[in-house]
């Protein structure tokens, strides 16, 4: 039914050989796969980076670092009090302090934590819009009046070696990427080159039989994007499979830092164009080639 | 009475050396039927080259169907040519296409129906006696076999101008009268024949055929009978 789409019985006859006969549509499979496993991965990238960092640069944690206990759960409330006077502010929320030896627990161990050693306070906060630096210094500045030993942490800054990591990956996909439609394309080209020639002679043929250029141009064309078509479904249909499979197990594993890195909805419809423009090309390609080696005889 | 083609001081080289065609000025009438005659090498493969449009020459003017041939842009170029039957000399069949789609192959590209082809196809294979090999590809068949398909190809689209090269050569006798048959009853229809050959025995065949001599490149008598209009077989209306 595809087959009768694409070359109608009447083509058919004129360049009968079957479609499926060359390398052609294996080889776009494959390097369609591996071009869309990679843009899926940079896309997914993309999109943890973009959420992720937008939220962790709202973030912030302050910790008062004060020995003496009573000083500091005085501190802890002030604080609290007067961050949330504070323009910009959205949230502040005090971390209990069960809840920080909770945390603690794991690198510290049971025996310390339940001792009398000190921890130090923990205070949540969330920006409206992510703060600079200087909007950092400043409010750290006001808070030292009240409370001289604290830490003030934005969560992006903190974060900010595994976001460097992550936009490199993103610049080696997208480098792959590039290089993979580039082996591509040029894969296509000799596909092309090489149907023309094996019929050469029965272009030649239809040519002084008052074929046109077009005619022959449009046998080729269809025959290349069938095979194109086919070859990208196949890669595609492989690659949905594995991003698929990969989102599971992303899912699976504790929220966290991974948690975001899932395809969105426009990666889809991003990954499905492309074996549609390397149809596309193979088709323009096949026109030009048939097309300039006719323009070649009178 | 209009002309079919005429030549007015053709020449002909290939590449940079001596000329293969040269001076060549004659007119052939429509629903005439010539026999091209001439030693090999005398260049009638390269004349008729011209005729079939694969060539332009290098020097003078061709007119064809009423129309210059040396300025006709490229593009209408397919149209004169299906207007135009040729046998080559080679035959030139295509290899992976069956008896009966070889011979279909001009009418798909004159883009006839399937369900218009059949009845045509079906009797020319009768014709040339190739109907049990209908779905035999080239390769399968003899020399002899592949000229009559070659031949079958050439003339069933009703050219109104048939272009043969040595079209008998690989047939026995019997099959060449046969094939001249064929070509005769196509001139009837009023399409011109060309018929390159050095088979003497042919130019007996049909009645009132005109004659042209290939000397070296040259029409060894350019003032003959091509000057005039020749008795026509069947004058069209
Ligand atoms: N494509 C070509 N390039 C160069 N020389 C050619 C070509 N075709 C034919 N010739 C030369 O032109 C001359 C005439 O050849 P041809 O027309 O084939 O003669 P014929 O058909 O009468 O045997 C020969 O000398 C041949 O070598
Ligand atoms: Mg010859």
């Amino acid at each position: 039914m595809l087959l009768d789409f694409a070359l109608p019985a009447h083509d058919r006859k004129l360049i009968p050989e079957g479609r499926l006969s060359g390398p052609m549509p294996w080889v776009i499979a494959i390097m369609l796969f591996l071009t869309l496993l990679v843009a899926a991965i940079g896309l997914s990238l993309v999109d943890a980076v973009q959420k992720g960092g937008a939220d962790l640069a709202q973030r912030a944690t302050l910790q008062i670092i004060e020995p003496d206990p009573v000083a500091r759960a005085t501190q802890k409330v002030e604080i609290s009090r007067m961050l949330r006077n504070v323009a910009g502010i959205s949230k502040v929320e005090p971390v209990p302090e069960g809840e920080v030896r909770n945390l603690l627990k794991p690198w510290l161990g049971n025996d310390v934590i339940d001792s009398d050693i000190p921890v130090p306070a923990l205070i949540d906060i969330r920006f409206k819009n992510a703060p600079d630096q200087a909007t950092l210094t400043s409010l750290k500045k006001r808070l030292k009046t009240i409370a001289p030993k604290i830490r003030l942490d934005s969560h992006s800054s903190w974060m900010a070696p595994f976001f460097q990591l992550m936009s490199s990956l993103i610049y080696l996909a997208v480098a792959i990427f590039i290089l993979l439609l580039i082996a591509t394309s040029a894969v296509v080209i000799l596909a092309v080159r090489s149907t023309l020639n094996t019929h050469r002679t029965t272009i030649e043929i239809m040519h002084m039989m008052g074929g046109t250029d077009l005619q022959a141009a449009r046998l080729f064309q269809r025959r290349v994007a069938l095979d194109a078509l086919l070859g990208g479904s196949a890669g595609f249909g492989a690659a949905a499979a594995v991003i698929l499979a990969l989102g599971g197990r992303i899912a699976a594993v504790e929220p966290g830092l991974l948690a975001g890195a899932t395809l969105p909805v426009y990666g889809w419809v991003a990954l499905a164009t492309i074996p549609l423009a390397v149809t596309g090309l193979a088709m323009l390609m096949a026109r030009w080639t048939v097309v300039s080696a006719l323009k070649k005889m009178l | 009475m209009q002309s079919v083609v005429e030549f007015d001081n053709v020449g002909l080289r290939y590449g940079t050396g001596a000329e293969t065609l040269t001076d060549l000025s004659f007119t052939l009438y429509p629903g005439s039927f010539y026999f091209l005659t001439g030693a090999s090498g005398a260049g009638k493969t390269s004349l008729l080259k011209l005729l079939y449009l694969a060539h332009r020459p290098s020097r003078g003017s061709i007119r064809m169907f009423g129309h210059d041939a040396i300025t006709l842009p490229r593009d209408r170029l397919p149209g004169f040519r299906r207007r135009i039957g040729v046998v080559f000399q080679d035959f030139r069949l295509v290899q992976h296409l069956s008896t009966f789609d070889n011979i279909a192959l001009p009418l798909r590209i004159a883009g006839i129906q399937e369900k218009d082809l059949i009845n045509p196809v079906t009797e020319m294979l009768d014709w040339i006696g190739l109907t049990e090999r209908a779905d035999a590809r080239p390769a399968t068949l003899s020399g002899g076999e592949q000229q009559r398909v070659a031949i079958a190809r050439a003339v069933i689209g009703r050219p109104e101008m048939l272009v043969a090269d040595e079209p008998t050569g690989n047939v026995d006798p019997e099959m060449a009268r046969r094939l001249l048959q064929l070509f005769e009853a196509l001139n009837r229809l009023g399409t011109t024949v060309i018929v390159a050959t050095h088979d003497i025995h042919l130019l007996q065949e049909i009645d009132g055929a005109q004659m042209m001599r290939l000397d070296k490149g040259r029409l060894s008598d350019p003032t003959g009978s091509l000057r005039h209009p020749p008795r026509p077989l069947v004058l069209r209306n």
